[in-house]
């Protein structure tokens, strides 16, 4: 049908449009009203995300998808960059989401950030962060998505720092975009790659010309990239450090939209990843361990937003074996679900850090499920979700994936570790929980407890009612690519239950053992430390590299090489050699007229020599 | 630039660098004492000036007592580079400690360096500058810490290579040997051996 | 979805809360800002709108999660189960009786 063939891409591009309008109102010298980031921003997020409702409409209706190539950016030869926009499954149903969810977050921060004399500029970062993540998910050619990629890195980098007033929002910041920067090596070496061997950085060339290649290399590259993006193990440490910055922050960048990049980048380029064995083992390894060991560092932490960040990062770990099982359609179906209960997590970790003074240690909280009754409600509510409750969104993402495990060929390993990841996910959500909604306050007593503002509740209560039904409603209307399994052995069909309960119940098992009092056993500290320093990776990494880098460096170019230029073959190589003949031809001149005769009878028969040969 | 900050000059100080004053003896040994004197009149091409870099390495008492002196150091905590001709002079050994590592609740000349005026600068001051390498102490042993991360790590990539040999699948229909399903290797009676099953001819 | 939320605010707040515009921030209590004044040793300033709300969102939680049970146990427990093979019978797959030439 042409109507919607023209109906779809303007839509898209209206989106842009609107959310481009309020950028540039930011141009005008004068100073923006104090009202600017609420009147303008959270508008245009809002009219966006309607807009952005009807190509989902039409794509549920119809399947429509389309790619669009407008304008011929640059071309050397016979290599192109156009301007090229892809709406296909994955950007019409990923742009809707995003935009709903940053719409509840700017919400929350007209909130969170209210005091913050900088409002205008903060809901500035967030926008061109949205925008730039609409450019990374609708982009046809790498090119453009490389500019999403770095766009999106950029403002983590600036929305980290945020409070740069201190020394650890700093530092935080640092780690994200030096590791961000490990990552875009991978990328950069793809598509140089790319332009090299298959000569274009469009999607679809990429995956026609490159069946006859061994895309190994590139391909590892796109893994380490995905690796740092979306932080896995390896490069995880920048991601609970993100933490420094503002709440809305983190519920945006760090969960829902940006760290799902790197994943989303395998997504797209999935056609040139799932005949590549290699690299499919990687990514399902890789995710594995990361599910595992971020999921073990959450078990003993005991800040709220820490908790709530190693959980995205072995969500993002659970999307990467999803990825390694050959199966994107349901990593993206994660990324989706998981956007809104980790979004509203971290909203409801916000509004209870903001009531206690600040307070973000979990040990110093309790009792809330009476003192902020919607707020525990919503909480409880994204723990279910997250750890996979039936019906719920993260379920039919969740369950899909470990069922898909459990009937796939596949490394054993890997398929243990990402079930022991996935009870640990019942035991530290049920710990966020227990100590923050149950039991009595542990607070100070002078604390300004407050979810009675619209702007607290409309945005948590908005994320919930998504976390609730999303899953069934993007489920019961996408079509999977890869059938999938629908028989299978009952143990294997509950698997992902049966081990959720398994962990539900030793924690609770756990929490009731805690609350008695004991006599004291012997203590096996060694595995608590191993965990609560976040198995030492930060630690010893952090450590190691920069220390042997800064000493070999010092060592070798400021004192070896700078030293043997000086001494040995710069100036001061110049002055001893030079002093000999100096030397000499001065001691020659010490007023003997037969010296300088000699000299000039010498000298003139050189010259005459010269001369006539 | 790192000595220029430190050494706050007190008194002037004798001399070029160590290295030059050495390639000046080198020579003067060759030449006869009237070279040093023309050599300590001319200034090296290169570097920084006189005044900031470090003084020759002290060897009497009295010149530990000026170098200290000069780097705003007691004496007691002064203890300079081994002299073995990389150059230090008498650049004060500091404690390898992180500027992170000291009190945060110290009301310092410069908050975010965590440092006062005038205190002398360790060597390698740009390594340990706040968020760079962190020397704090940690409940785990430096060593025990090390071993258990990387144990972790190749246990885990033991175990993966491990997990590729060793599979895991659903089968489909239970696992067929041959040799009449290993009856016999399984211990069972050969005369009561069943007949072998043919699933198939040639 | 906020529309119920905000349907039911007119019962504790009238119409300050149906104020969606920009300026509802900063002209909200007579503090003067999002933040009510802290309270020392007291019970945070509830009403029963919060309650209700909260009591709603899990109540509508529960009945999500129990209805999907109730019509759709598939989902959990598997759509088809698993085919035993060792129950079948020759009959049913076609295989002549061994005596038969």
């Amino acid at each position: 049908m042409p109507s919607t063939a023209l109906f779809l891409p303007s839509c898209m591009m209206l989106i842009f449009f609107v959310l481009l309008y309020p950028v540039l109102t930011t141009f005008n010298p004068d100073p923006l009203s104090p009202n600017w980031a609420l009147s303008k921003t959270k508008t245009a997020i809002k009219l966006a995300f309607f807009i952005s409702l009807f190509p989902l409409f039409l794509l549920f209706d119809q399947g429509t998808e389309t790619t669009i190539t407008t304008w011929s950016w640059t071309n050397t030869l016979t290599f192109d960059i156009n301007i090229s926009f892809k709406f296909d499954t994955y950007s019409c149903i990923f742009t809707p989401v995003a935009l709903y969810v940053t719409w509840s977050i700017l919400e929350f921060a007209s909130w969170y950030m209210h005091s913050d004399p900088k409002m205008n500029r903060f809901f500035k970062y967030l926008l061109v962060f949205l925008i730039a993540m609409i450019i990374l998910v609708t982009a046809n050619n790498m090119f453009q998505l490389f500019i999403g990629w770095e766009g999106v890195g950029i403002m983590s980098f600036l929305l980290i720092g945020w409070w740069y007033g201190r020394a650890d929002a700093n530092t935080a910041a640092l780690q994200a975009v030096l590791y961000n920067r490990i990552g875009d090596i991978g990328l950069i070496l793809m598509m140089a790659w790319t332009a090299t061997r298959l000569n274009s950085w469009d999607l679809q060339q990429l995956f026609s010309l490159s069946d006859n290649y061994n895309l190994t290399l590139p391909l590892l590259g796109l893994i380490l990239a995905a690796t740092g993006k979306s932080a896995q193990f390896g490069l995880h440490p920048w991601l609970p450090s993100a933490m420094e910055g503002p709440t809305p922050v983190s519920a945006l960048l760090h969960s829902s939209t940006m760290v799902v990049a790197g994943i989303f980048l395998l997504i797209r380029l999935s056609p040139m990843l799932e005949n590549n064995k290699t690299a499919l083992t990687t990514c399902l390894c890789l995710g594995a361990l990361t599910t595992l060991f971020t999921a073990i560092c959450a078990l003993t932490q005991n800040d709220i937003k820490k908790i709530v960040a190693f959980s995205t990062s072995s969500q993002l770990g659970l999307m990467m074996v999803t990825i390694g099982l050959n199966q994107p359609q349901l990593a993206f179906l994660h990324i989706c679900t998981h956007a809104f209960f980790k979004a509203m997590l971290f909203l409801c970790s916000g509004s209870i850090i903001h009531s206690l003074n600040d307070e973000q240690d979990i040990r110093k909280m309790g009792g809330m499920h009476h003192l902020a009754p919607l707020t525990s409600s919503c909480l409880t509510i994204g723990s279910l979700a997250l750890t996979g409750t039936p019906f719920l969104a993260g379920f039919f993402s969740k369950d899909a994936i470990i069922e898909a495990l459990n009937t796939s060929y596949l490394n054993a390993w890997a398929l243990i570790l990402t079930l022991i990841a996935t009870s640990f996910t019942a035991v530290y959500s049920l710990r966020i929980v227990f100590f923050v909604s149950m039991g009595h306050p542990r607070f100070n007593p002078l604390s300004p407890i407050n979810e009675n503002n619209p702007a607290v509740i409309n945005p948590i209560k908005r994320l919930a009612w998504g976390s609730i039904v999303a899953g069934l409603l993007i489920t019961s209307n996408t079509l999977p690519l890869n059938t999938p399994p629908m028989t299978m052995p009952t143990p294997l069909k509950l698997a992902a239950l049966i081990v959720t309960l398994l962990g539900l119940f030793t924690a609770l098992e756990l929490s009731t053992l805690s609350s008695k009092q004991f006599k004291q056993f012997k203590q096996t500290p060694t595995l608590h430390h191993f965990s609560n320093m976040l198995g030492f990776f930060p630690h010893i990494m952090h450590r190691l590299i920069p220390q042997t880098n800064l000493v070999l460096g010092q060592a070798i170019a400021t004192q070896t090489i700078d030293q043997t230029w000086l001494e040995k073959s710069g100036p001061k190589a110049t002055y001893s050699l030079s002093l000999r003949p100096i030397t000499t031809t001065s001691n020659i001149q010490q007023g003997m007229i037969k010296t300088y005769l000699s000299l000039f009878f010498f000298t003139s028969l050189l010259a005459l020599a010269l001369f006539l040969f | 630039m790192r000595t220029s900050h430190s050494v706050r000059q007190q008194q002037p100080v004798n001399m070029a660098g160590v290295g030059f004053q050495r390639l000046v003896k080198a020579l003067a040994k060759s030449k006869g004492s009237g070279l040093s004197v023309l050599a300590s009149g001319c200034r090296a091409a290169s570097g920084a000036t006189k005044g900031s870099l470090p003084g020759p390495f002290p060897k009497t008492p009295e010149e530990r007592a000026a170098a200290a002196k000069k780097y705003n150091l007691r004496v007691e905590d002064y203890e300079p580079f081994p002299d073995n001709g990389e150059g230090y002079g008498d650049y004060p050994k500091l404690p390898d400690r992180s500027q992170h590592e000291r009190d945060p609740w110290y009301q310092w000349d410069h908050p975010d360096l965590r440092r006062n005026w005038g205190e002398p600068m360790h060597w390698n001051f740009d390594m340990y500058i706040r968020n760079r390498v962190d020397t704090s102490p940690s409940p785990v042993p430096w060593s025990s810490m090390w071993k258990q991360l990387f144990g972790f790590i190749g246990f885990m990539l033991f175990m993966f290579y491990m997990g590729e040999k060793l599979p895991s699948y659903q089968p489909i229909a239970p696992k067929q040997y041959p040799y009449n399903n290993l009856y016999l290797e399984k211990g069972g009676d050969p005369a009561k051996a069943p007949k072998e099953v043919k699933n198939y001819e040639i | 979805m906020s529309s119920f939320g905000r349907a039911f605010g007119v019962l504790r707040a009238g119409t300050g809360l149906l104020r969606q515009g920009p300026g509802r921030i900063t002209s909200r209590k007579a503090s003067g800002g999002p933040h009510i004044e802290p309270q020392y040793r007291q019970y945070p300033q509830l009403t029963k709108n919060q309650k209700f709300e909260s009591e709603l969102i899990s109540g509508a939680m529960w009945f999500w999660i129990l209805w999907h049970f109730w019509h759709d146990p598939d989902a959990v427990l598997g759509h088809f189960p698993w085919p035993d093979s060792s129950a079948w019978t020759d009959e049913e797959l076609g295989i002549p009786p061994d005596d038969e030439q």
